[in-house]
Parts: C-alpha cells; structure tokens; sequence
C-alpha cells in the first residue's frame, strides 16, 4: 500500500512530525514523481499522479487483475479549468486536454493504460461512501475471483471550484489559530485535505498487511438509527475493538454523530483521531485504513499527537474499527484486523 | 442462488417520456434528435437528443418543490417512478436495508454549467446549487426521496457508467449485500458535455449514422432510465420481464479517449458476458451496441463483435434515436434490449447507408418481429472502460 | 518577424500548450516529426495544437485529419502560419 497525503506518508514516513494547516486548508505534501515519464506526467491532473505516486512502495514487480477507484472530486480541477475555457472563449474553439482529464475514471484509466492491464476497471464517486463502496466492490470480487490481486484506492484533491462550493456553503472553518484548535475549536467548519491511498488486495493470508473483516455504510442524520446500526455493527463482531480510529473532524456541528460512537464503543475501548493529519475529505476513510494497517502490521506507532483516550499498547493491537463521517449524512465503520 | 430478473423498467429520452412511449417511436422509427431548446449554446444547432419536458415542468410533474434539484436529478427521479411503480415495490420495501440503489451519471449538476461558473468565480451570493454539482447528489436526492437505507452508489465511467450500475447492483445481490437493488443512471445535456465532445471533434452536426462508412461523429443526448433487479426467489407473483444472465467489464489499456483498433477491451467485455451467462456466441439473438458513429468506436466495436462471433448476430444503434445519452447510455439501451425480449422484435438504426469498407458490417435496417432470446447491450467509455450486459427470456 | 524568430516563439508556445515542462525550445529541431517518432505527440495534442493555430494566430483548420499535414513539424507549422495568419 501507499499513501500521499498532507503528512509525510510516502518513504521516509514519520507520522510523528505533524505538518500543520496552512491558509486553513491540508495540502498534500507530494514526492518528486522521478519515476514518471514527463510526457505521462503532463497528461496527469494531480489526482491521478498522487494515484501513481502512491504507488510506489509496490510498483516494482506488480501484476494486478483490475482496478477499483473511490473518488468524488478527481477531475475536478481538470473541469474547473475546461469551464474557465468555455466561459471566456464563448464556447469557441476549446482544447480538448482538460475535458479529457476530467472524468473521474482518469485515475483507474491511467493506472490499467500504464500496465497495459485489460482487467476489471471500475470507478465509484458516491462522495463520503466512494471508498467504503470501492472496498465492498473489490471483496466481491475477490469472492467471484479467488486468488486474484486488485488494486484498490481512495482519492480526491482539493480542487478549486469543490473548494469554493464548499467554502460558500459552510463546511469549512475560516480560521484556526494553531493546531491545537483543530478539535478543540468549538466552532462549525473543519478542514479540507486530500490524498490518494492505493492498496492491493487478495483474498490470501500469505504476506498480508492486514484483514479488512466488515464494511458498513449508514445514510441518515438522526442520531438514533446511526446509534442502532453502530450497535448492530459491533454486535456481530466476537469482541470489542482495541482502538476506535474516529473520522471526528472540528465541525461542532457533527460533534454530536462522535459522541453516539464513542458512548456505543465504551470507555475501555481507546480513542485516536486522523483527520488532523488527512484533513476532510470524501475519501478520507482510505487515509484511515493505511494508518489502521500500518499500526497494525507494526509498521508503524500511533502518533501522539493522534490519540484521544485511552491507551495503545502496540502489543496487544488486534483490532481496530474506523469509524467516518461525511457532511453529517454519510457514516462508515471498516473493522480491520491483525492478520 | 437462482438467478436475478428484472421486475420494473422506467426511462424518460428524446424519444418518450415513458417505456411504452419509447417503445412506439422505436418502432414506428421516429427519432428525437433535433435542436436543443433548453439553453442557450453556441450549439444548439446540433443535432441532439433532448428530452422534450422542460426542467420547470419536470419539476411540477414530479412534485419536488425543495431548492437545488438539478435536472439531471428529475430525470433520474422521473425514471426511477416508473420502474419502481412497475416493479409493484412498496414504501417499506424502499426503505428497508436491504434494498439497494446504484446510480450513474458523467455529467450530474455540471448541466447547470452557468450557474457553477457563477458560483465558483464570486459572482453570486452562491445558487440554490451550491450542493448539487458532485456527481453523488443525484443519487442521494433519490435516496432521500424515497428514505432508502440500504446500500447507495454512484458510478462514474464516462459512457459506460449504467452497466457499471447494473452490474454491481446484480453482484451486490448475488453476494447477498442486498435483496434487490434500483440500478441505472441518468444525465443531462449540458454546454459542458456539448462543448467537450465538440473539441475532441467527435461530434455531428448531422443526425449520426452509426456503422455507416460516411459517419462523423456523435450526437448527444439526455435521458435517464432504471431497472429493478430482484432475486427470482422472492419475485413470486410479480411479472418478471427478463433474466439479468450475464455481464462483463474490461479495460482497453490503449490510450485516454479511444479505442484501441481492433477493440481488445469491447471483445474482453463481451467475452466475459458470455461466460457469466454460460451462452455461445451464436446464442445472441440481437446487440445493442455502443454504436457512437464515431469513426473511431464503430471501427473497434466492429472489429471486436467480427472476432467473438465471427458472423455477428442482428444489431442496431439506438443512439440514431435518443443521441448518446451518456450516464444513462447502457440503462436506456438495456431497457430496449428488453422491450425486444418481452415483444419479439428487434429496432433498425437510423440512418445507414453504406458499411464500413474492409468490414462489411450491416445493422438491422427495419423494423421487425423476431424470435430473440438473449439480447446483449455493451457500452465502452472514455479511458477505456468496456462493459457488457446480457438480458435473456425467461 | 522573420521565419526564424517565428519558429523559436511558436516551439515556446508549443511547450507552453502542450505541457511539455521537462522540454526547452532548444530541444524541439526544426524538422524532428511532432507525431509518431520524434517527439511522439499524439491525437489530442493535435487539436491542442489547432486550438493554438486559431487563439494566437487566427488560423482556423476544420479537419484534424487535413491539419495533421500542416502540424508535421515546427518548419512546416510556420510555413503555415507565415501563409495563412490573420492575427
């Protein structure tokens, strides 16, 4: 798996050191992409070279049977500029580049033309559920196909025009004054981030990182019937996670959606949150597995910056529940497990 | 498990503004491609498909008076009402966590191309639209409106989107993540989709004329259409129009907007089709193809049927009616797949004269009752995403 | 502007357009093939270039395939503009 974010993610990683929020927004903190040939990299819109940046650490030797992609604004930068165009030329004569890259299945498209793979494509952009949809698509697959590798990610970046539309309806804090606002601001809004996050996937122990054992997506705004399936969710589970990995983001507003959880969790269940490091964003969930799998492969501690309650004795992590949110509406739980 | 069938249909095209409507233009041969009345373009004199319901009177007809419903999301809501009408599904059945509704649209509020420039360059206070242009508010209007609970998507592939809908809401079923699943997808026409087909100079500024050695280009088109997928265990007394027998999905892996030539990843989609289905190729009793008139897809799309079925089988564009109707292409064209199937009669494309030399490939030309059993609809999309579907008779 | 001048903005422009950004006007030759061998451009480039032909120079082409002609290389590029530029 591979990870670029607002964090350091990408070789050497150091979650430790936490890069803070500029201008109120997390920007991605890339690689110098010297493995990509100029003239594919001139074709890329940033998601799509985060996407194959993010492949990097299992590039080398890779054989995949298909892609799977959850992504809600990818291309839309790309859109943003091939509307400029339309507008100030008055639909005349408009080069055709941007509107090529502006499908959101340029990252899977890009990805299977470079490997010249003619497997499974496909590319899920349900916005807070484009991920959590991704990973179900590929474990059917994975069913359907035994012992077939897939990759599997969840990308967005913040394009200008999502940007904006966000910013004018609400959703983003005007100004925090230092990180220790970001959860403790009391405030509405919260912070945009991006990242790309790619995994391969199998359905053979053998090497695995990590288990992926449920996925669940909830759409509602009542906190009752999120209550009910988070306790269904953890009801079908033979015990209790280690650690809740929270999706709490800033926003006071959807502060009240955390509460129900962590009460359902219980107090002995420790609490850390990520998205300080991924800032909000509709695939965000993906940065959330990395870092579930990274702790739980050992790879790598749980910063402290990161933790909420409770402690984490890296020993005894077993199971970890990540639990997201999306603009109050769009609720996730992934369990992951130590393989 | 047994198989999945179809138990509703429902579209709104150029062509109708409901099954039974699209159903008589098809066969009477009435195409709906004209001029584009709904907004003003510097291309409105190009050729396409329009709905001919106003956004406005959309709107009223379906009762939805809440701000920011885009008319991509009408569309949608106007043909997810009639196939869930059709299919007989109550409120509780809707709104149980088992039912599924998977979406697809290329375009979603981008219609409003207008309006997100304004938004997006200061020049407003922020529209009513300010949270409808993702390409998920569609079907998350839909999944408010009818308080579903189960598992919702979108599905974004360029042109192949709706079988990607129809597919995954089939394998969520079949995988047990859902007992019956609303699939299909929709889209609007749009200055933005106009003006970016016109710069890749793929589209028409003739009727288009699919598989025909004079074809030049595309023409666009709007619509939306959806189907319920049930398993054939729980359908007991309801009518079943059809099986959902088979389905494929495949990569071209050649180049951003085209297909390779002798279109691998079409031949890899429909190849797997017929596996799933467990049916030879001489078992397709008719295709419905992607059929763009490009000179680049009805070269690829020919190339690939020559090399599964040798002698392909009866086939037609549909496109030379409703235009290319982008994210809610493969649902439309399902959707007469299974008119064929439920009335045993196959629907000419339009506008063809003269085959493609070195090919020879002929589409049916005239209307006609056939004895049709399995009907394939296959739908290839920018990037190279190539996926196929297969209707049988039950 | 003389033919020379007129080739050295026109490789500028064509980096310019093309996102060619690990390229100099240095590297592109006056007569190294745009398409296929060469510097390996490809169909969308080619209506990026026609874009450029009629926002800078006023040249409007209607068919790509008549365009992929005049778009060989830089020298036959200008030769084009020299002969057909309203702006």
């Amino acid at each position: 798996m591979g990870c670029i974010s607002p964090q350091q993610t990408f070789e050497p990683v150091d979650l430790e050191a936490l890069h803070p929020v500029k201008d109120n927004k997390l920007n991605a903190v890339e690689p110098s992409y010297k493995t990509i040939p100029a003239n594919q990299l001139r074709r890329m819109s940033k998601s799509v070279r985060m996407s194959i940046g993010a492949m990097s650490p299992f590039i080398t030797g890779l054989k995949f049977d298909g892609v799977i992609i959850g992504t809600a604004n990818a291309g839309m930068e790309e859109s943003g500029k091939f509307l400029d165009q339309l507008v100030e030329y008055d639909e005349d004569t408009l080069s055709p580049g941007n509107f090529v890259l502006s499908t959101s299945n340029a990252i899977a498209a890009q990805i299977s033309l470079m490997f010249g793979n003619t497997g499974y494509n496909n590319t899920h952009v349900a916005k807070g559920h484009a991920f959590e949809n991704a990973i179900l698509d590929a474990a059917m697959l994975l069913a359907e196909n035994p012992g077939s590798v897939f990759i599997l990610g969840g990308v967005d970046e913040i394009a200008s025009n999502n940007y904006l539309l966000d910013k004018q309806s609400g959703w983003f804090k005007s100004g925090i004054a230092d990180d220790h606002d970001f959860y403790e601001a009391n405030s509405p809004g919260t912070i945009p981030g991006e990242g790309a996050t790619l995994f391969t996937v199998s359905n053979l122990p053998a090497g695995a990182l990590a288990q992926v054992k449920a996925v669940q997506m909830i759409n509602t705004d009542s906190r009752e019937e999120l209550a009910e399936s988070v306790q269904q969710f953890i009801d079908r589970m033979p015990a209790k996670p280690n650690l809740l990995l929270s999706g709490e983001n800033g926003n006071s507003d959807t502060l009240p959606y955390i509460d129900v959880v962590e009460r359902i969790m219980g107090a002995d269940v420790a609490i850390a949150r990520f998205k300080h490091m991924s800032g909000e964003y509709p695939t965000a969930s993906a940065f959330a597995l990395w870092m579930a799998v990274k702790l739980l492969s050992g790879e790598a501690e749980l910063p402290s910056h990161a933790i909420k309650s409770g402690t984490v004795n890296a020993a005894d992590l077993n199971d970890i529940v990540i639990y997201n949110l999306h603009k109050g509406v769009q609720h996730s739980l992934i369990w992951v497990s130590k393989v | 498990m047994g198989r999945i069938v179809v138990t509703g249909i429902g579209m709104i095209t150029a062509i109708g503004n409901s099954v039974e409507e699209n159903r008589a233009s098809l066969k009477a041969g009435r195409s709906g491609i004209s001029t584009i009345k709904q907004f003003a373009t510097r291309y409105a004199n190009m050729p396409s498909g329009e709905v001919s319901t106003s956004t406005a009177a959309l709107q009223e007809q379906l009762k939805v008076d809440s701000p920011g419903v885009t008319r991509t999301s009408l569309l949608a809501l106007h043909a997810m009402q009639e196939a869930i009408a059709d299919a007989g599904l109550t409120a509780a059945e809707l709104a149980n966590t088992e039912t599924a509704l998977v979406g697809a649209t290329t375009v979603g509020g981008i219609c409003l191309t207008d309006e997100l420039y304004r938004d997006t360059h200061g020049q407003s206070k922020g529209t009513e639209y300010l949270g409808s242009y993702d390409y998920a508010s569609v079907s998350l209007f839909l999944q408010s409106h009818y308080s579903i609970k189960g598992i919702v998507n979108t599905i974004n592939t360029a042109c192949s989107s709706s079988a990607n809908a129809i597919i995954y809401g089939a394998r969520l079923i079949k995988n047990g993540f859902a007992k019956r699943a609303i699939v299909g997808g929709a889209d609007a026409l749009a200055k933005f989709t106009l003006n970016g087909f016109n710069a890749l100079r793929i589209l028409s500024d003739e009727p288009c004329r699919p598989f025909d050695e004079n074809r030049k280009g595309l023409n666009l088109g709007e619509g939306a259409g959806f189907l319920v997928l049930e398993r054939e265990e729980d359908v007991q007394d309801k009518h079943v129009y059809c099986a959902l027998s088979g389905y494929g999905n495949a990569s071209d892996a050649y180049h951003p907007s085209s297909l390779s030539s002798d279109g691998e990843g079409p031949y890899k989609a429909m190849q797997q089709a017929l596996e799933t289905a467990g049916l030879n190729p001489a078992d397709i009793d008719f295709i419905n193809t992607h059929g763009t008139a490009t000179e680049n897809n009805d070269e690829a799309e020919s190339r690939a049927m020559i090399r599964i079925f040798g002698n392909p089988p009866a086939f037609a564009s549909t496109k030379t009616y409703t235009g290319h109707t982008l994210g809610a292409a493969n649902a439309v064209e399902t959707i007469y797949g299974i008119l064929s199937l439920k009335h045993q009669e196959v629907y000419p494309s339009l506008n063809f004269e003269a085959p493609i030399p070195q090919l020879g490939l002929k589409p049916v030309e005239n209307y006609h009752k056939a004895s049709v059993r399995h009907v394939m609809s296959s739908s290839f999309g920018f990037g190279g995403n190539c996926a196929t579907v297969i209707v049988s008779k039950i | 502007m003389d033919k020379q001048e007129l080739k050295e903005k026109l490789k500028s422009q064509i980096i310019q357009f093309l996102n060619l950004t690990d390229l100099t006007p240095q590297d592109i030759k006056d007569d190294e093939p745009l398409f296929g061998d060469g510097l390996g451009l490809d169909s969308i480039d080619s209506l990026e270039l026609i874009v450029l032909l009629k926002r800078e120079y006023g040249i409007t082409i209607n068919d790509p395939k008549a365009g992929r002609k005049v778009l060989a290389d830089v020298s036959s590029m200008a030769d084009y503009i020299e002969a057909n530029r309203t702006k």
